[in-house]
């Protein structure tokens, strides 16, 4: 298990009471974000959307990599990393 | 006693609190960034509201002093296999406890544990003529909920673009009840959906007794929605969203528009109007209101009256303006603040 440090964009602070920074033990990038709809099933509503998927404006960050460019989510996670949810940029 | 006016705006919810109802005091941007769609208090004194986000969904949070807010755990959703998206709450019902939400895509969610987990009424969200449902221009959206007070198990849901349903046992089983009402899209197999209401509002002492402003004019029904007849004497346009009843004096305030086509203000002047008789005749409201080159409008959440004598009635536009009038609508004031495009206005009184 790894502690990986979950930051949130300021946006969802009302979601999660003023916290936008959490950390969780996760094994793989998979397992960090079903850590975070067990824990934080709140938070978890305005990230997935009802089928589960990042709602179509949310990105996930692996440190520098934006997860969506992953073949799978099955990636090895290691102490210290980080995963930053962002909003897209997006519209005009 | 003081009143308390919550506006929820496209980019966050705004409190405005005041003593005499002359001066007010603001508060806010609250949930900034988000849109506040629907509010409502619950008779222990909770605040509910509806925050919805384009790239984050939608929520419903509570409140005691409308500062410190925590989302709902359990809110309403729609499963994955229903293939629905809950994008936005159109209305907040609290009532002895027992609280409604009725939510786009069309559907009413229901809570008997003051909010804290909700579940679908599948009677409504799967009726039988679900398939034949289709989204007006604002969505497909379950924007208005009535429930009888002396009879609970009585209640109301207008969908837009689909009609008026009643339930005449808790929620089980629904009916469409728009006889009188001509439709606006008729289906090939469901004749009896196809109806675009807007809004209602009810008698508080007889709940057969309610008021419709539908896309296609104004109406009344005195046997619960059995039959709707036309009452439009006076108004400009049968064309409208907002319409709000002044519990004391069951006086109707309604903004009448320049047709579906259009969707103005008519000939540039920003009108409310008012009936004092159960809506036999209108009569336009002006005093204070804009009424050269006004070209805003009232989203049909975005009025409400505070039940004092006079009422007090509250309504914000499409541009941002809250106008206010102390005195049952007989004259208007702006307050002196420019808002993000108002979603809904809700006033209550304290003390």
């Amino acid at each position: 298990m790894a502690s990986v440090t979950i930051r949130l964009p300021s946006a969802l602070a009302v979601v999660m009471e003023g916290t936008l920074q959490f950390s969780i033990e996760a094994q793989t990038l998979r397992d960090a974000l079903d850590e975070i709809t067990r824990h934080h099933p709140k938070l978890a509503l305005h990230l997935f959307n009802e089928e589960g998927i990042f709602r179509p404006h949310v990105l996930c960050f692996l440190n520098e990599r934006n997860t969506r460019w992953l073949d799978d989510l099955d990636v090895p996670l290691n102490k210290g990393d980080t995963l930053r949810f962002m909003q897209a940029v997006s519209g005009g | 006693m003081s009143v308390i006016i919550i506006v929820g705006t496209a980019k966050g919810g705004f409190v405005f609190r005041s003593n005499d109802r002359r001066s007010w005091q603001i508060e806010g941007p609250f949930f900034k960034g988000w849109k506040i769609t629907a509010v409502t208090r619950a008779s222990d004194g909770t605040f509910l509201i509806g925050a919805a986000s384009d790239v984050y969904g939608a929520a419903i949070h509570t409140s005691r002093d409308l500062k410190d807010w925590r989302q709902v755990p359990q809110g309403p959703a729609y499963p994955k296999e229903s293939e629905r998206e809950l994008t936005q709450f159109w209305k907040l019902v609290a009532h002895d406890g027992v609280y409604y939400a009725g939510v786009s895509e069309a559907g009413l969610f229901r809570s008997e544990d003051h909010g804290e987990s909700w579940q679908p009424l599948p009677g409504l969200n799967d009726h039988e003529t679900r398939k034949a449902w289709v989204p007006g221009a604002g969505g497909l959206c379950a924007h208005s909920v009535l429930v009888d007070h002396a009879n609970p198990k009585r209640l109301w849901c207008g969908i837009s673009a689909v009609g008026v349903f009643r339930s005449d046992d808790g929620g089980a089983t629904w009916h469409p009840k728009n006889d009188g009402v001509p439709v606006i899209l008729e289906d090939k197999e469901f004749s009896e959906i196809g109806f675009c209401v807007h809004a209602l509002a009810q008698d508080p002492d007889n709940a057969d007794v309610i008021y419709r402003q539908d896309h296609r004019g104004m109406f009344r029904t005195k046997n619960g929605g059995d039959n709707w007849e036309r009452i439009e004497t006076g108004l400009p346009s049968g064309f409208g969203f907002p319409l709000v009843l002044d519990r004391g004096t069951k006086t109707l305030y309604a903004a009448p528009l320049e047709s579906d086509e259009y969707r103005l203000p008519i000939e540039g002047k920003f009108q409310i109007f008012r009936s004092r008789n159960g809506g036999d005749a209108w009569e336009p409201l002006t005093n204070g209101l804009p009424q050269e080159h006004a070209y805003v409008s009232v989203l049909r959440g975005a009025m409400d009256a505070d039940h004092l004598t006079p009422c007090g009635v509250y309504a914000g536009t499409t541009s941002g303006d809250v106008y206010i009038s102390n005195n049952g609508g007989d004259d208007w004031s702006a307050l002196p603040y420019r808002l993000p495009r108002v979603q809904c206005v809700a006033a209550f009184v304290e003390g």
